[in-house]
């Protein structure tokens, strides 16, 4: 076994050791046990920043992988299924390792973070302990090399997460919202597992590597259609874990948990794993599936990001925000930006985590005040806060100098790419809505800013509330004081990583930087020769090699469009070799003409996008400031003025009450119409039965009263009556006894003589 | 006129039955267990009668063996019976059979 994966069992199972140790003997130990929690954390964020300083630095090589498996269980031949066998394995590749150290890193933090935030709770030592079956399961994710084990893990982080939003359970808000998100990701769930039953029922096999082999050969034998379905349906795992329109839902309830849990669990590592799930699986999606998936992701992201820019409570806002930028991960995904949308992945990671951190330092330093609308003027009180959070805004709203600039626009880039080289129309949908979310993206996050640190304290403006006063009667005067260095130093070691520098020399090229280098968009393993099945229309024209005009001159675009970026690379060669980076640009040829040309117009639209996404950013915090800092327009008074689309935005699009009144009326509907079947039909059944039964035991008691006990009776009374007349004869007196002696013989004799007469 | 000149075995049979029904007719009606000891020896010494004749008329001794045996059975069943008489006197008072049954219960 190679060392790496010695190494990566024992970062796999420490966290689990720190849930098993600290989930038992939690009480027993002094400050809830937190020491080993951050104890063992921190050897396994050492052993993962080894492992990463080992693949990501010493060897540096795109396609460094080194796999384990073991068989887990041998089910021999089943029959109707063949012979079942399920295997346990590790993958570790340069997205592994650099999802190990990020993991490892941002729950190290938020265990550090917790110490501050998390003081004097009730359950302090539990939470920990919640903390470390996550970080367990979160790593399981990123290790599994087969579908069995990666859905494994996929519930256990759905459990961890349930078990950490309901964290403040006595809160009925929380208990709900957990529920909800539990529910909700059931329903992805669902279709992820139906995903992963019709690829088992082609190949017999779990693994990723196997599958993509398997697909690669041709050996799908059921048409496209099939393996399109296939795609969307493990797609819709990540839509329930990622928070994807329309099971978008639970994340911003999800916020009821703590908010060290919201940062590491509801921003940076659970939800994402939808998206790395996606990106693991991202040979086998169709171009079909991956049109689903981008409109998916595009959609997500526009429409969370209106939904952000109304609400009053700060961590609404990032909850909605984060379902926007997983939408931007996904959107980069589908439209093949394969390593854009992973970057954008890492880089969300650390900047919305800061985010999160950064809101529950204000949160704490406010007891617990979460609306915006009575804060403001912090930046004076909490200037380390202040920094780190403004760093991390700029990086979400994607200005340039920062991480999630060059993330954001490699996606964009990819779309409008991607909407080239899929000829326009309706396919710019994607990019555009991309675009307008960055601007709204900056507009709410301007909001945020200015309403949490400038302007005057709105502290006293809060309508009073008589229950709230009575817990916290005095706490409204406290002085609102900077938080300890247990809870700024994530801050800041967060805000660091979401600087340009940390990922490419250049600021506005992340290609050049060393993720889009060891990160490279696999080959898809779908040829284009099998999409012949795809379903007749102009979609499959454009794929079909036997349609010579169109699809000619599409592979001959695609050509001229990978020649092109071959003398592109090159120009960008000459130009590089002044920074003496590899050549990145180039990165893999690839085999499917599609695929190539997507990654030529992405690379083409790189300056593009840009440019719109600054001026778009530029525009959203230019309304920004007209709103809130200038004052040139009042926003109330806008609100008033658009009110319909305001409360629209406001009320979520109405999505809960949506849902409210069509799935979970109807499933309360349909549990009423069981339960009158239940009640009326099944149970009039048994009773009938029952009933049926109580006659025919009754008709069975008069049998046996009356026939048998009578007939016992009747036997009883004869002996008795005829002993009742025999007794008469025995009268005790001697001589009547030899008077019948004398009878019975003189009898006897009579008859002995008749008898000698013949 | 054989009956009455010649004295034979039907007269000693006729004189055994008489005497046999002198005996049954005193242990069937009368009342004194002692009255019906001695029916019952009438009955014995009948049925010797019987054997005696057979014996003559038939020229073998078992018959006289056989009376002998009864005499002696007699005797002992004399002293047996008056044994449970006296007992039975002691224990009701009386010896009269028809006031004893208590054996009905």
């Amino acid at each position: 076994m190679h060392s790496f994966i010695q190494l990566s069992i024992l970062v796999l199972l420490l966290p689990l050791l720190s849930f098993v140790l600290l989930i038992f003997f939690n009480r027993r130990l002094p400050r809830g046990g937190d020491f080993i929690g951050i104890g063992l954390l921190g050897a396994t964020f050492s052993i993962a920043a080894y492992l990463f300083w080992q693949v990501v630095v010493v060897a540096y090589d795109p396609a460094f992988r080194i796999a384990w498996d073991f068989t887990w269980i041998d089910f021999g031949n089943v029959p109707g299924v063949g012979p079942l066998e399920i295997k346990m394995g590790i993958m570790i590749d340069n997205l592994t390792v650099i999802m190990l150290a990020m993991v490892t890193l941002i729950s190290l933090l938020v265990h550090i973070y917790s110490t501050g935030y998390m003081h004097g709770e009730t359950y302090y030592g539990r939470f920990f302990a919640y903390l470390g079956i996550f970080t367990f399961s979160m790593l399981g994710i990123v290790l599994s090399d087969n579908l069995f084990a990666i859905y494994i893990f996929w519930e256990l982080v759905g459990l961890s997460s349930y078990l950490l939003i309901g964290f403040y359970f006595h809160k009925d808000s929380a208990a709900d919202a957990q529920k909800k998100a539990f529910l909700t990701n059931r329903v992805g769930d669902i279709g992820m597992w139906l995903g992963i039953l019709i690829l088992y029922s082609q190949f017999h096999t779990f693994g990723y590597e196997e599958i993509f082999q398997h697909i690669k050969a041709g050996e799908f034998h059921m048409s496209q259609a099939w393996l399109t379905a296939a795609g969307i349906l493990l797609f819709m795992g990540c839509v329930g874990k990622s928070a994807q329109f329309p099971l978008h839902v639970w994340l911003p309830d999800a916020m009821e948990g703590p908010t060290p849990v919201s940062a590491l669990i509801h921003a940076a590592t659970m939800v994402a794993a939808g998206v790395y799930f996606v990106g693991r699986i991202f040979p086998i999606l169709t171009p079909d599936a991956l049109m689903v998936i981008a409109f998916v992701g595009a959609f997500t992201a526009f429409m969370a990001a209106t939904i952000a820019i109304t609400q009053h409570d700060i961590k609404r806002v990032l909850a909605y925000s984060t379902v926007s930028q997983l939408g931007y991960m996904v959107l980069g995904l589908g439209v093949g930006a394969y390593s854009a949308g992973l970057f954008h992945l890492l880089t969300h990671a650390f900047f919305k985590a800061c985010l999160f951190l950064g809101s529950g330092a204000i949160i704490h330093a406010m007891h617990h005040e979460q609306d915006m609308r009575w804060m403001g003027g912090l930046w004076k009180k909490m200037p380390w806060t202040f920094a780190t959070f403004t760093i991390a805004t700029l990086a979400l709203a994607g200005l340039p100098l920062t991480s999630g600039f060059m993330s954001k626009d490699a996606i964009l880039a990819g779309a409008l790419g991607y909407a080239e080289v899929e000829g326009g129309g309706l396919f710019y949908l994607i990019p555009v809505l991309g675009f307008f979310s960055a601007m709204l993206t900056a507009f709410y996050m301007g909001r945020q800013i200015w309403l949490v640190f400038f302007g005057q304290s709105r502290t006293h403006l809060k309508p009073a509330d008589p229950h709230h006063h009575d817990e916290h009667g005095h706490e409204g005067h406290h002085e609102v004081h900077e938080v300890a260095w247990n809870m700024r130093l994530p801050l800041v070691v967060l805000a660091t990583l979401s600087v340009f520098a940390v990922y490419s020399p250049d600021p506005l090229d992340g290609a050049k930087g060393w993720f889009m280098h060891l990160v490279q968009t696999p080959q898809t393993a779908v040829l284009a020769t099998t999409s012949h099945d795809a379903p007749a229309g102009d979609h499959a024209i454009l794929h079909d090699p036997a349609s010579p005009t169109v699809a000619g001159a599409h592979h001959a675009g695609a050509a001229g469009l990978l020649a092109e970026a071959e003398v592109h690379a090159d120009v960008h060669h000459v130009t590089d070799a002044v920074h003496g980076a590899d050549d990145a640009h180039h990165g893999p040829t690839f085999d499917d003409p599609r695929q190539a040309a997507i990654a030529h117009a992405a690379h083409a639209n790189h300056y593009n996008a840009i440019t719109y996404s600054t001026i778009m950013v530029a525009s959203g915090i230019t309304l920004a400031l007209i709103f809130y800092v200038f004052g040139f327009i009042s926003p109330e008074k806008t609100a008033q003025r658009i009110r319909p689309l305001y409360l629209y935005s406001f009320n979520k699009w109405y999505w809960d009450e949506i849902y409210n009144a069509t799935f979970i009326r109807g499933s309360l509907l349909l549990a009423r119409i069981f339960s009158w079947f239940d009640s009326n039909i099944i149970d009039g059944v048994v009773n009938g039965v029952g009933a049926l039964v109580r006659r025919l035991g009754r008709m069975s008691g008069n049998i046996d009263r009356y026939i048998v006990d009578g007939a016992v009776n009747f036997t009883a009374f004869f002996v008795q009556s005829s002993g009742a007349i025999l007794k008469k004869a025995q009268t005790g007196k001697v001589q009547t006894y030899v008077v019948m002696v004398l009878l019975a013989v003189t009898a006897y004799v009579i008859y002995y003589i008749l008898q000698l007469q013949p | 006129m054989d009956v009455v000149t010649h004295i034979g075995l039907t007269h000693y049979l006729v004189i055994s039955a008489m005497l046999f029904a002198f005996g049954l007719f005193a242990v069937v009606t009368r009342k004194n267990a002692i009255v019906i000891l001695m029916g019952v020896e009438l009955m014995l010494n009948a049925a010797n009668i019987n054997f005696l004749a057979f014996s003559k008329y038939n020229g073998g001794m078992e018959g006289v063996m056989f009376s002998l045996f009864v005499i002696v059975l007699a005797a002992a069943e004399a002293a047996i019976a008056l044994a449970i008489i006296i007992n039975i006197y002691k224990t009701f008072n009386t010896v009269d059979v028809s006031s004893i049954d208590s054996m009905k219960e």
